[in-house]
């Protein structure tokens, strides 16, 4: 299947990223536009204001995601909350990591050439983050 | 440690570019006016008046302000995003001053936390408890810190005294346990 977001990912779009291929479609094909009229016809968009898997409230696209797909999984609830706090800044679960996370997703955003490089780079960030809280949670 | 503090304000604010978000909500309900608001606050925006209100302009604080354009759009608002270049180099140097000036503020009243809570370590207050309020503070730090886009000075200052504040109650706290019960850890 086929998705489309905005340029210039950050924590919330690059976790997204990595939601889809791992969790809900391991075929995933990416665009990253400028403008959503640059997205292909057949793409279901994320992280666009307006779209269904997007902001909604105080939720950001992540914590969307996990409600339309019914993901259960408490690391993924987790993850959650890391990126909420990272992406909306309000320290609404006071998670240590999204400030670490937020820094280093920043940065690779400075030294990677495009989204399509950053999120295979992230990929690596948020599996070693799902690792790890695994071995907390479960 | 941080040398690049005050002494270039200028060459930086004559180079610094501005996001400007212009909007206006209704009156009632005014629960949206205080949600904006207090987002704006929170993330260090000064309004140039009523309904326009800047950030220096970033990767982070565009993605902040569509948002909440689109929130205000949402509410029944209008809200317009501009990207913005001061007319004057010195007009862009005042504009930074007051962005510094507003981080004072706050890191003062944080500086003055520490102190208390270094008297309190002095007269023999609970190590557990001053630990949780430093803590607290360290966060009121961290987020104060996240909106000092132009290094107010004071920055390393609290950082410093925040610093030294833990050091004392971890000492404290070691010699209390050490006391108490060897090899705990």
């Amino acid at each position: 299947m086929r998705w489309a977001t905005r340029r210039g990912c950050h924590v919330d779009r690059t976790a997204c990223v990595w939601l889809i291929r791992r969790f809900v479609d391991p075929e995933a094909e990416f665009f990253f536009v400028e403008d959503q009229s640059e997205a292909p016809k057949d793409a279901e968009l994320f992280d666009v204001a307006g779209a269904r898997l997007s902001h909604h409230g105080d939720a950001c696209s992540f914590e969307t995601f996990l409600v339309e797909y019914e993901l259960g999984d408490p690391v993924l609830q987790e993850i959650a909350e890391i990126v909420h706090d990272a992406d909306l800044m309000d320290e609404k679960y006071d998670r240590p990591e999204s400030e670490g996370l937020d820094s280093i997703v920043r940065g690779m955003q400075l030294t990677l050439p495009d989204d399509m490089a950053l999120t295979y780079h992230t990929d690596a960030l948020y599996n070693g983050l799902y690792t790890h809280l695994s071995r907390e949670v479960l | 440690m941080d040398t690049t503090g005050v002494g270039d304000a200028g060459a930086n604010a004559a180079k610094a570019r501005w996001l400007i978000l212009i909007y206006h909500l209704p009156r009632e309900p005014s629960r949206h006016r205080v949600a904006v608001w207090r987002k704006l606050k929170s993330l260090g925006a000064l309004y140039l008046q009523n309904g326009a209100a800047a950030l220096p302009e970033d990767a982070v604080s565009r993605e902040q302000l569509e948002w909440l354009q689109h929130r205000i759009r949402e509410a029944d608002g209008e809200a317009t995003l501009w990207e913005a270049l001061p007319n004057t180099v010195a007009e862009g140097r005042s504009l930074v001053e007051e962005f510094r000036a507003s981080r004072e503020t706050s890191y003062k009243k944080l500086a003055e936390s520490a102190g208390r809570l270094r008297r309190k370590a002095a007269l023999g207050s609970s190590k557990s408890l001053l630990l949780e309020e430093l803590r607290k503070l360290e966060r009121e730090f961290r987020a104060e810190r996240r909106r000092d886009y132009f290094r107010s000075p004071l920055r390393n200052e609290v950082a410093a005294a925040l610093r030294e504040l833990r050091q004392v109650l971890k000492e404290g706290t070691e010699a209390g346990q050490s006391r108490n019960s060897i090899g705990g850890k």
